[in-house]
Order: structure tokens, then sequence, then C-alpha cells
């Protein structure tokens, strides 16, 4: 193709970037056309399910378990369709001509411009975060109504059914709609911009892998509302019980399905972009934490995923084709389920925690005003934690009856896990040693999750110990010690990154005085919430009862009470940032006076980045050393190697 | 580092250990063992805790002195010292956790070995679970809703379950065990205090999970073998015998039965129940209730039962038990 046939292709694209006019918006990819081809996918799935009943003679036509199973994965393709994320992959399949410099769904110059599919990295962060803080809140409510429930011993308000299915959406919606998304849409605002590139390698992938989590998160939260009650077997949904729960199970495991999608897509994208998309002298020893974290959890993700996948698709095809791999009465391994599920879980919980170690590590040395101590040896600590992450599945099965050797081997590699942890966690504090710390309210939930995460971290240590173990799992002390690494460790680093990057993302300041208000009391509800936990759970106490011992009652409703002023601490936090967004004061283009490549360019930055490419020159954490540079702009660049 | 600041840090260290150590001792973090393998558990915890204290305090010390030293002023601009890393601190701080968590494992796998071992000639129950009750069947036939076992003697709970995974645990005892369908795991206690403890099912199993409760009593070995010799077939007519094989005492109370269960309606009251559900003669009701149990609700119980004792019994013992029962309907 020659030049000029190029350069009138751009200049024809830009005619046709006009808005579509009459007919023409129903045919165009946007929300009008989601209106007809949502039904469309909706009635293809109950179609392809009567014909494939009626060509094969099976009775009754139509079975509801079956046509929800397919309508689960049609309906959501014909939204994907109808929102526009195919189009470009359809033109290029049918070998109609594609625009490969064709930018309009870029960037956003309004509000509607997130919600369609836009394949800019930066919109799409801003989709993502937003999208999991409401999933967060939705999670968080539930919690609160089972609290209410556990106030105190008996029946309050709901029954078990209720119960059981709040508990289960609460911790399902908090680990696939909100801890592994958010730091998806951290990454993805964050990672092409420290990596000095224009976008990740795959920007429609991208657009895909979002628009999936919606989808997800309708899935999950839609099963309460089906008849004979939601998902109730726990996020954890072991099978058998799983296997012969109401309708509502299926929509959850449909919508782990989306979710872990979503996940691999993302991941891949990160993967392809870190390796090939860095700025020139951008070696992977140069490259900021956050960015070797974000690489290492998506090696677990793409290695880890299809094992839930397996899972879920497992207990559904017992449900629906009468498959029987965890039916015991017909030769099914019970157990098999807690190995796949547990194989990839584990290495969730690091896929949930990896990330934010990334963020502290970036928090910690940009607010001491040092490096970070011990830079290579925390990028390989990373990496150890990711080898040894899988191999340590079964410390979850220690009462389950496995094979009974399997428990010191599985013992010993968790007990492993606290050294490369624990290095990271004395890097820290070595970072902040002697630095000139200065207490902004991402270094203070920096702070928070460092002790939080030590208490998490030991109380780890408990239970890879299997005698203990023994004696804890299944109880409230397991409760405690995940809140302990999940919130105060994953969702402390998902705030404090929220805020370091809150004037990068929306080009305006948050209030520093609700930011602090909100750590407060957040740490505060925190701790009086799940550290009592620990004792009754030590004491006798099991997790997911809707009654409990009448010796419970009284912490239990000291629990209750905090974990009201718990999510009432959001509210804060809530209000800070629609409250900045609109009316805060606009941020400087690097506030923090930070080093790494996002803070070089505009709050927020411009629509392809970065203006000129920058040519990376030393180390991102060079604070405290005179005349240190992490990258220079307008460089004459060096000859590309091995280019042609 | 100057001498000063590693005399405050060990000061502040010191300080956060002694409050750790009162939080640690002034909790009775742990129900008073009654068999020798909470013993032992508790061995193993409080061996960590002493670790797990030592690190903490370490931690927050340091965190409490860089806040307190470290902290900016409003307009300072300065950057803190390059410091890029310093191979012996690495070296030490990979060195010493890996020793810590190896001394944790040692003690743990001792531990784990002398908890599971049964011994030579334990008293063998065999543990059935099922939603939402448990039973327990001794070596001379006899079955129990709750666990009775001797004191100072080495226990081997043998335990499954017929629908789906359920937990059997006993705070006191510290040992818990998953009853899987279709396996049979092995759990060793050994009571070493007379009285009566919980049984709890620590894994969800279903809408009844957090009323699937039951008792052990732990008594002398005296009481123990009179108790194994007073047993054998069940004598009485041939629906107690369903009643207690089935494990309906778990949840019902039935004087006939011994039955003190309180999960389910009061079988003793069932003329009363049947009055006021007008559902058919008083076998048809109690019928019904069994094989469909979702059909009436009596009012102050929840829809729990399993509705699958219509499938697990046979024609004939569904006729016992409900003859049984009408007979003891007074």
């Amino acid at each position: 193709m020659t030049t000029s046939a190029h350069t009138a292709e751009i200049e024809h694209a830009h005619v046709e970037a006009q808005p579509p006019r009459g007919w023409h918006r129903l045919t165009a990819p946007g929300w009008l056309r989601v209106l007809w081809t949502t039904p469309l996918g909706f009635g293809v799935g109950v179609g392809l399910s009567v014909l494939i009943r009626w060509a094969a003679h099976w009775h009754p036509l139509f079975r509801g378990q079956v046509i929800t199973t397919v309508e689960l994965t049609t309906t959501p393709l014909g939204f994907l369709v109808g929102l526009g994320g195919f189009d470009y992959w359809a033109h290029y399949a049918s070998g109609k001509a594609t625009r490969p410099e064709d930018h309009s769904g870029h960037g956003a110059r309004s509000w509607r411009d997130y919600f369609r599919v836009n394949t800019d990295h930066k919109v799409i962060g801003i989709q993502y975060v937003v999208t999991t803080i409401i999933f967060f809140m939705v999670g968080g409510l539930m919690a609160m109504l089972f609290r209410a429930e556990l106030a105190r011993p008996g029946d309050q308000f709901f029954n078990p059914q209720t119960f059981n299915v709040l508990v289960s959406e609460h911790a399902a919606l908090m680990i696939f709609l909100f801890i592994i998304p958010a730091f998806a849409g951290l990454g993805n605002f964050v990672i092409p911009l420290m990596l000095g590139a224009a976008d990740m390698a795959f920007p429609r992938l991208n657009a895909l892998s979002f628009w999936l989590l919606p989808i997800a998160g309708t899935m999950i939260v839609g099963g309460m509302i089906t008849p004979g009650g939601g998902p109730s077997a726990g996020w954890t949904a072991y099978a058998p019980l799983s296997v012969h729960q109401p309708l509502g199970q299926v929509f959850f495991n449909m919508g782990v399905q989306w979710a872990g999608a979503s996940s691999i897509m993302t991941a891949l994208n990160f993967l392809v972009t870190i390796i090939t998309m860095r700025a020139p002298g951008m070696t992977f020893w140069r490259m900021p934490l956050l960015v070797w974290a974000n690489f290492t959890t998506s090696l677990l993700v793409v290695i880890a995923t299809p094992f839930i996948a397996g899972s879920q698709f497992f207990v559904m095809f017992d449900r629906v084709l009468h498959t029987n791999f965890f039916e015991f009465q017909n030769g099914g391994y019970v157990l098999g389920y807690q190995h796949i599920f547990w194989f990839y879980s584990h290495p969730a919980v690091y896929i949930m925690m990896l990330p934010g170690f990334g963020i502290i590590s970036e928090v910690i040395a940009v607010m001491s005003r040092k490096p970070v101590f011990g830079y290579r040896l925390m990028a390989l600590s990373l990496m150890a934690i990711l080898v040894l992450g899988f191999s340590v599945w079964a410390h979850h099965m220690f009462v389950a009856g496995m094979a009974g050797w399997l428990r010191v081997p599985m013992m010993v590699t968790s007990m492993v896990i606290a050294v490369p942890t624990g290095i990271k966690i004395f890097s820290w504090l070595a970072t902040m040693w002697e630095g000139r710390i200065r207490f902004t309210t991402p270094m203070l939930f920096s702070l928070g999750f460092l002790s939080m995460f030590v208490i998490g971290g030991l109380s780890g240590i408990y239970l890879a110990s299997v005698p203990i173990d023994i004696h804890a799992s299944d109880t409230y002390f397991i409760v405690a010690h995940i809140h302990y690494v999940l919130f105060g460790g994953s969702v402390f680093t998902i705030f404090a990154g929220i805020y370091y990057w809150f004037p990068k993302m929306t080009g305006r300041m948050y209030s520093e005085r609700l930011g602090k208000l909100h750590f407060w009391l957040t740490f505060i509800g925190f701790n009086l919430t799940f550290f009592p936990m620990h004792y009754i759970g030590l004491q006798g106490m099991p997790r997911r009862v809707a009654n409990y011992a009448p010796r419970f009652a009284d912490i239990n409703l000291f629990i209750s009470i905090a974990s009201f002023g718990l999510g009432a601490s959001t509210l804060v936090f809530l209000y800070n940032m629609i409250r900045s967004w609109r009316y805060g004061e606009a941020a400087a283009p690097n506030p923090w006076r930070a080093l790494t490549l996002e803070w070089q360019v505009s709050s927020p930055p411009p629509i392809f980045n970065f203006d000129e490419i920058p040519q990376v020159v030393g180390n991102p954490y060079e604070y405290g050393v005179p005349g240190a540079k992490h990258a220079i702009f307008g460089a004459p660049l060096p000859e590309p190697v091995g280019a042609d | 580092m100057r001498k000063g600041s590693i005399i405050q840090l060990a000061a502040i260290a010191l300080v956060a250990a002694a409050i750790c150590v009162a939080v640690a001792l002034a909790i009775p973090w742990l129900p008073t063992p009654a068999g020798k393998e909470a013993q032992r558990i508790d061995f193993v915890f409080w061996f960590t805790t002493a670790i797990a204290i030592g690190v903490f305090a370490v931690v927050v010390a340091v965190i409490t002195y860089s806040v307190w030293k470290f902290r900016a002023g409003p307009d300072d601009d300065s950057d803190g010292p390059p410091i890029h890393g310093h191979t012996t601190v690495e070296i030490v701080w990979t060195a010493i956790p890996a020793v810590l968590v190896t001394a944790i494992s040692i003690v743990s796998a001792i531990v784990l070995a002398q908890n599971s071992n049964a011994g030579s000639n334990p008293v063998k129950v065999s543990v059935l679970a099922r939603q939402f009750a448990w039973s327990f069947t001794y070596s001379n036939g006899k079955t129990l809703g709750y666990l009775e076992v001797p004191v100072n003697r080495k226990v081997e709970l043998d335990i499954t379950s017929d629908d789906v995974i359920h937990s059997f645990w006993v705070p006191q005892l510290g040992q818990k065990q998953d009853a899987v369908p279709g396996a049979h795991n092995k759990l060793v206690i050994t009571p070493i205090k007379l009285g009566t403890f919980p049984v709890v099912c620590t894994e969800l199993c279903g809408l009844g999970h957090s009323l699937m409760r039951s008792h052990i009593d732990i008594v002398k070995q005296s009481d123990f073998a009179s108790f194994m010799k007073s047993g054998g077939t069940t004598t009485g007519p041939p629906g107690l015998a369903v009643f207690q094989k089935n494990g309906c005492a778990s949840c019902h109370t039935l004087k006939d039965a011994s039955a003190t269960g309180t999960i389910g309606p009061d079988l003793d009251k069932l003329k009363q129940y049947a009055t006021q559900a007008h559902r058919g003669s008083l076998a048809a009701f109690i019928k019904e209730s069994i094989v469909n149990p979702g059909a009436y609700v009596q009012s102050g119980y929840q829809n729990i039962m399993p509705p699958t004792f219509g499938q697990q019994l046979s024609p004939n013992d569904l006729n016992d038990l409900v003859q049984y029962l009408a007979g003891q309907a007074k």
C-alpha cells in the first residue's frame, strides 16, 4: 500500500467518525444496538438448546437449567456484539478493509465515552476502577446485612438460605469483581505510562476484557433473584454441595467464567505489553516494581485461572450433562474439586497480593524520598512467590482427608513463602529508614498495610502449621486471617494506589484532610471488626453460620457494630472521590515529585501518553542521588536493534 | 546507625513485645484442653506465638521509630540518603525467617505425627454425617446421636458422609476432620477430662449447617465398659431401630428413644402438630413429613430437613418408622 493511499484512508476514517443518523443508529455499535442484539443473543441460546434437544429426541424440550446455562453464554455475547466489542475483528475476518490507524474509539472527550468500547488504556483503567468500586460497595453492603443477622444468636432477619447467599455473594464479589479487577484497572492505567508506551499491546482486547466484567458482576449478583434461591455454597462452592444447589449456582459458575476470561485476557495483554513495549533503555532491571509485580501476577493469572474455569465447568457438567466428576455414588472423586479449585485459588491469593506489593513499593519510595532498598531482591522475591505459590494449594485441605503424606510437604512450602514475603516487608522498612517521610494519605495506607499485613502473614504461619490448622480451619480464625490479608493487605493497597494516582487519573487533587479521616476510620474500624474474630474462632465458632452459641453473643454484637462503622468509613472515601473529581484543585503533572514515567507527563496525560518517546537512562527510584534521572525526553533515539 | 537510635529502637520493640505478651496472656485464646491432642496443639500454638510476637514487635518498632524520627517538615523538600541496599543485612533477614519457619515446621511435623497415632488398641467408633445430623455407631452395633467415649483411652473415629461434605470438630479436643462422601477418614482423639463438650460441623453443608450440632460425653472407663456391655441389638419395636439407625435423634426429641435433639420439632408432640396441620390421619401426616418435609413446617422450626429420606429408607423401614412414631404419639 502506498503512503498516499494510507493517508487518504485516515482522512476517510475521520469523515466516517461522524455520529450515525436515523436508522443507522440501530446498526452502529452502541447502546441502541445492544437493545436488540442482547435479546437476539437470548433467543439464539433458547433456540440452540431447544433445537438440539428436539433433534436428539430428548424430553422435555424446554429444560430451565439447560437453557439458562446456554443462555448465560449467548446473551452476554449478544450484548458484546451490540456494544461493538467485535466490530474490528469482524471486519478483518470478513476480508473488509480495516483501518489500522483509526483512533475513533480512543480517548474520552465526554462522560459518554466511558460507556462504550473504548480502546484507550487510561479510559479503560478508570472504567475498571469505578466499576470495581461499585461492586465493592455492593459486596460491603451484603456484609453489613449478614453482620446485622449475626448481631444476636438465633434468627433475626434472614432465613438460612438468604444468609448463605449473602455470605457467598459477599466473598465472590469482593474477590472476583473487586480486588482482582481493581488491580487490573490500576495496572491498566499506570503500566503503559510507566513503560513509556502509547497504550497496551492489544487495545481492542483490552476494551473487551473490561466489558466482560460488568457481565460477570451482573451474572453473579443476578443469581440472587433466580427461582429457588441464589448461589449459597460459599465462594469456594465445594462439590457435591454446589452440584445440588438451586439454579442460582449456575449463575455463579458462569459468572466466574466471564470474570476469569476477563482476567486472563488482561494478563496476556500486560505480559505482551511489558515484554515488547518498553521504552528505549527500559531494561527489566530498570522497570518500576509495580511493573515487576504485574508481570509476575499476570504469569500467575494465565497459568492458574484455567483451573478455576475447569472446576466450575465440571460442577456445571455434573448439573447439566449428568457427568459424575464429583458424584461419589457413580465413581466421582469428591476431593478432586478442591484440588482443582485451590490450584487456582491459592495462587489467586498472590494475584490479589502482588500488585499491591508493587503499589506499596512505589508509594513508600516516593514518600520517603529514598531508593527502594534491595531493588533486585524485591523483584526476585516476587518471582520466588510466583514459583512457590504453585506448590502450596493443599494447605487449604489439611482436614479434607487427602493423602496423608501430602500434608508435611505442603506445610513446608507454605512456611517457606514467609521468607520472600519477609524480605519484602523488611525491605520496605529499610526503605523508610532515615528517609524524609511525608505522611500523605497513600503513605498512611501503606503504613496501615505494612502493620496489618504482618498480622495477616503471621496468622498465616499458624495456619500453615498442620496441627494448629486442624484446630483452626473453617472457624472465624480463618475469617480473621483472610480479612487481615485481603482487607488489611489488598484493599489498603488499592486505597493507597487510588489516592496516589488520583491526581494523574483525574487531573485534580483529592482532599488530604478527608483522605486522612478515611484512613483512620478504616484502620480503626477494620481492627475492631476483625481482630476479635481470631478469638471467637479459636474458642469454637465455625464460619458461615447464621446461628451460634450464646456465649459468643456479646463479642458478635461488638463485631457487628464495628463493622457498620467500617462500612460507614467508605462513605468518606466516596464523598472525597466524587467531590474532588468535580471540584478538586487542578493537579500539577508531578505532585509527589516522583521519578517514574507516568509523572513526567501532564495530569491527566495526553491522549497518546507521550508527545516524545522517553529515553530511559537510569533506575526508577534514584531519590537522593544528585542529578540522577530515570528518563530523558527529546534525546536522539538510538537505532532500533533488529528492526528489519 | 547510631548507638542511641539502636537503644531507642530496642526499647520500643521491648514495649511492643510486652504489650503483645500481656494481650496473649490476659485473654484465654484457646479452650481449656480436654484431650491430649489439644494439649500438644496448644504447645505448637504458643511456640509459634512466641516467634510471632518477636517478629511483630520488631516490625512495629521500626514503623513507630520511623514515624517518630523520620517525619519530613512541611517545607522540607530534601531527599533521604541514597542507600540502595546492604548485602549482609539482606542475607540476615532472609536467613533468620528461614530458620524460624524451619523450627515451627519441625515442631509441627512431630506433633502431627503424635496426634495422628491411634496406638495399638483404640476404641473404634464409626461416624456418619448427613444433612444435618451426626450418628455414631459402636462395635457392638449401638448407634447414638451423640458421641460417648471413655477418658484416658485413644479413640479412633472413622468418619464418612452420606450426602455432602461435613466436618467433625470438638473445640476442646482440638481435632477436626472432614466427613467426605465416599471416603473414610480417620481421626484420633485421646480425652483426658470428664465432661460434655460440643460437636460442631464446620464445613458449610446446606441450610441447616449452623444447627448441625451434637455433643460428646467423656465418661469414666468403667461407665464406658458397662455402656458397651448393655449394648448390642436394640430391643423394642422395629421402628425404634430405624429411628436410631438414621440419626433422627440428632435433631428430634423423643422420650421413648431417649432422643433429645432440639433442631427439629419435638416428636413427643406429634399429635398436637397433626391437629394443627390438618393433613389427613396421624400416620399419613407423619409419612408425609418424612418423605416430603417441606409440605408442612411446624411453626417455630425451619424447613431444613433433607427431603431425601423417602429414597434412603426402604418401604418396610419407612412403614415401621411411621407405625412406631404414631404409636408414641399421645
